[in-house]
């Protein structure tokens, strides 16, 4: 392998990475807050990913735009989840079993809606930019995936300025690091959580809109990036955010080069092999090792 | 242990149940009930072993199809090797429990949903690799070249067998030492630590003994079914039956399990076949009912019943002395 | 003779922060031996070391003249050496029946054939008899602390690490808890015993050792300690409760 395919390589890893981050930061900011494992964050992406493509199809949306346009869908929806389901279960310092199955329940009926709209066969979005590819000296990309890095890194970046920047963003630091506290404090907690799962669901959509273009999808899409997100956030640590962009770079990489030592099938299994080893030898994440450096707060 | 209570009042439910049970196929029930029958005794074997692990000790484990798959392809290759069935079975049950300490040794250290996360990684790993190995016949399966006519009352009968060992087994931790360490684990496990309870061993055997029996219900599906294939047995969605089952029918208890296999695998089966577009609906649906409104699921239920029955008949008791 | 318990320059940091430095102090066999301290001292840390739910920084822990610094609490609670919380935590699925019979269980032993007399004994003995078959979640304070110290006193310590079980308690049910530590070091149990109640400290203890900040400010019988300035300056600002 030359320099060049090194390089190829490389690059394809950090962008994946920087797609692998926006689908993992729903589940980190709804753990990070409620300390709930949100099992259900694969049924948003999947529909997210049927969102857009249906704005594509019928109002002829940019699929970019459409991703766009699914957060402040989304948001609106994970609000609704909240309201009706989430807030009726005990809330704790500590992930619950209940909230666990919940989300479980939940993404079970998002799937079964996924079927009885769309079908079980796999769909995909075809854009001028899907076969296209951009040429920078001796690399060559695929453009739909840098077009797809670009918003991710974006929304990434918002995420980031309005945590540190805003009320909003401080109130939901605080209660990431001490709930009770957060009350005390006079941070209105129920309505922060709502928000805040909503925000996650819209990351989730938005996320999955990206991730449409990239890879066909069906109705059991999420189930995938699912387990990846999970690896991202436990190689991060699932309180740290850029903890996450590193966890989403260990994993892009690992995935990336894989290939060139494993044989094609054997792939999926990198991403469960992952996982479980960074939960066994890392309980704090990557970001356990960078202790105070990258916290969220 | 209270011997007296346990063994009058228990003891003829379940016995009656099991003689309903034996005499069923002679009375010539149909060879499609047979079939439901057989499923739901597998499922059964199934769900009481997870039961021991998730409801009795509070590990919930979404990868049981591991244990399941393993079983599967062990009584297979066994069977196709020349061994008697129950040797197979046997088989079925040291590989699974083998696995379980690999498994087990490093998952638990994990707290409660990491440890689910964890084990839905291991399966899905597991399912990735058979499916690439060659020898095990990869994605397109596994045939067992059984000799001799199909029996399906031998199948029957031996689901049935093992779903009762599957039940005493339960029954005797519940009323044990060992099940109150395990109560223990899954409410407190450093306080358990702190009273003198191995919180790892007692994990690590209980993880042994529901993969033993998990396998071996894997193992009584294999013959029956003559092909399996990764995608089946080691499928998240046998991991998500075995853990719906206790759910539904009542975590942490005897019947509970046994209840939620009945139902699971009677209704499946019919509900697949009449309404294929909405089970995961129906499921998803249920365990998100079960959560919010009765996480003990049905036994829950019936206690409540039971409960309400009982003050209404204490009531009028007293109505007609007073 | 040895002392049953010897604590040597036992250290602990929880990230960064020295929650115990350098501690010494030696236990008798026999012994009701206080511990005390201002909140935020680092008693109840240096329970969860001794006890082994936490372990050390650095230093030694010798019992019965065998190193345990680093011994697991089920392994502690096996050779003799058994904790009460602070916060009391029962096992709430369970009966207070059942809460007796895993200490009885799990604990030194020997256990005989039939437990039940056993555990009916301990019951009586601490005053839960009339509750012995409501589930643990439906008691009171006051009887969840006297579970707490039942079921620790069921595992047969031959050591045993009392933290604060007076708090919360009447006058009348802190006098019977005393009692109750009294017989049980007349059966020959050692008793390690955090408390914040003056009284009670002063009435059982043979000695007693202070703790501030995290250091052994000094030790020895109560009657000194009672009249030493540096623990009294320790202490202001303490309402004195008896």
């Amino acid at each position: 392998m030359d320099a060049a395919d090194f390089v190829n390589l490389m690059v394809s890893a950090l962008l994946l990475a920087g797609i692998y981050a926006a689908m993992s930061v729903g589940m980190t900011i709804i753990y990070g807050v409620m300390k709930i494992v949100n099992l259900a964050h694969a049924g948003f992406l999947m529909l997210g990913a049927y969102y857009v493509l249906e704005l594509h199809e019928q109002l002829n949306i940019d699929p970019l735009v459409g991703s766009v346009l699914a957060f402040p869908a989304f948001l609106l929806a994970g609000m609704l989840v909240h309201w009706t389901l989430v807030k009726r279960i005990p809330v704790s310092d500590q992930p619950t079993l209940a909230s666990l199955l919940l989300m479980f329940g939940l993404w079970l009926v998002l799937q079964n809606i996924g079927y009885l709209i769309w079908g079980s066969s796999d769909r995909s979005i075809l854009t001028s930019r899907t076969l296209s590819s951009m040429h920078l000296g001796p690399i060559t990309i695929p453009t739909v995936r840098v077009m797809v890095f670009i918003p991710a890194v974006c929304s990434l970046g918002l995420l980031e300025f309005v945590l540190r920047k805003t009320w909003y963003g401080r109130a939901v630091r605080a209660l990431m690091q001490n709930r009770y506290a957060g009350r005390l404090a006079g941070i209105p907690v129920e309505k922060m959580a709502r928000l805040t799962f909503g925000v996650g669901i819209g990351f989730a959509g938005a996320a999955g809109g990206l991730l449409a273009q990239l890879y066909s999808f069906s109705p059991d899409f999420g189930h995938g990036f699912l387990l990846r997100s999970f690896v991202i956030i436990v190689l991060g640590g699932l309180e740290s955010f850029w903890g996450a962009a590193a966890g989403a770079l260990v994993l892009a990489l690992v995935e990336t080069f894989s290939i060139l030592v494993l044989p094609a099938g054997y792939q999926p299994a990198i991403a469960f092999s992952l996982l479980v080893l960074a939960l066994v030898l890392l309980p704090g994440g990557i970001a356990g090792i960078f202790a105070k450096k990258h916290r969220w707060a | 242990m209270q011997m007296g209570r346990f063994l009058n009042y228990r003891l003829a439910g379940w016995g009656t149940l099991l003689m309903v049970l034996g005499i069923l196929p002679w009375l010539g029930i149909s060879s499609n009930l047979t079939r439901l029958l057989f499923t739901a005794l597998v499922w059964i074997i199934a769900s009481v072993a997870w039961n021991l692990l998730g409801g009795v000790t509070g590990q919930v484990s979404f990868g049981f199809a591991v244990f399941y798959g393993l079983g599967a392809y062990a009584a297979a290759m066994g069977i196709n090797g020349g061994l008697h069935p129950l040797a197979a079975f046997t088989f079925s049950g040291l590989v699974a429990a083998l696995a379980s300490v690999f498994i087990g040794l490093p998952t638990f250290r994990l707290r409660g949903p990491y440890f689910a996360i964890a084990t839905i990684g291991v399966s899905e790993a597991v399912r990735v690799v058979m499916t690439n190995l060659s020898f095990t016949g990869g994605a397109s399966g596994y045939r067992i070249a059984e000799h001799g006519r199909f029996r399906p009352l031998e199948h029957y009968y031996t689901a049935l067998g093992f779903s009762a060992v599957a039940v005493v087994i339960s029954a005797w931790i519940h009323e044990s030492r060992f099940g109150l360490s395990l109560q223990a684990v899954r409410e407190d496990e450093e306080a358990a630590a702190d009273i003198g309870v191995n919180p790892l061993k007692a994990k690590l055997m209980v993880h042994l003994l529901a993969a033993t029996l998990t396998g071996i219900a894997g193992g009584v599906y294999a013959r029956y079914a003559a092909y399996i294939h990764p995608q089946g047995v080691f499928g998240f969605h046998t991991s998500v039956a075995i853990l719906l089952m206790p759910i539904i029918g009542g975590a942490g208890t005897v019947a509970g399990p046994v209840i939620g296999g009945f139902v699971y695998g009677l209704v499946q089966e019919e509900l697949v076949a009449a309404f294929p577009q909405f089970h995961l609906l129906l499921y998803g649906a249920l365990l998100i009912v079960i959560i919010l409104f009765e996480p003990q699921g049905v036994t829950g239920w019936l206690g409540k019943l039971r409960g309400f029955i009982e003050r209404i008949w204490r009531k009028s008791a007293t109505a007609s002395v007073g | 003779m040895p002392p049953l318990l010897s604590v040597e320059r036992l250290t602990k940091y929880f990230a960064g922060l020295a929650a115990l430095q350098d501690v010494s102090f030696e236990v008798e066999e026999g012994q009701i031996c206080g511990l005390i301290g201002p909140n935020g001292a680092g008693k109840t840390t240096l329970f969860s070391i001794i006890a082994g739910s936490v372990s050390p920084s650095s230093g030694t822990i010798t019992y019965s003249g065998k190193d345990v610094t680093r011994w697991k609490s089920f392994q502690a609670v096996r050779a003799g050496v058994a904790r009460t919380h602070q916060i009391t935590r029962p096992f709430r699925s369970m009966t207070t029946r059942q809460n007796v019979e895993m200490g009885l269980y799990f604990g030194r032993g020997p256990v005989s054939g039939s437990t039940s007399n056993e555990v009916a004994e301990i019951l009586e003995g601490v005053g839960l008899g009339r509750v012995a078959d409501r589930p643990a979640a439906s008691l009171c304070v006051g009887d969840q602390k006297r579970l707490e110290l039942a079921r620790t006193l069921a595992a047969k310590p031959k050591l045993l690490l009392c933290d604060e079980v007076c708090s919360g308690l009447t006058e009348t049910e802190m006098n019977e808890v005393l009692d109750l530590l009294r017989r049980s070091r007349e059966r020959g149990t050692t008793i390690l015993y955090v408390e914040h109640n003056m009284r009670a400290i002063m009435s059982t203890c043979d000695q007693v050792v202070v703790l501030n900040f995290g250091e052994k400010l000094t030790e020895g019988p109560p009657m000194k300690i009672q009249n030493d300035p540096a623990v009294i300056e320790a202490y202001l600002g303490k309402t004195a409760a008896g």
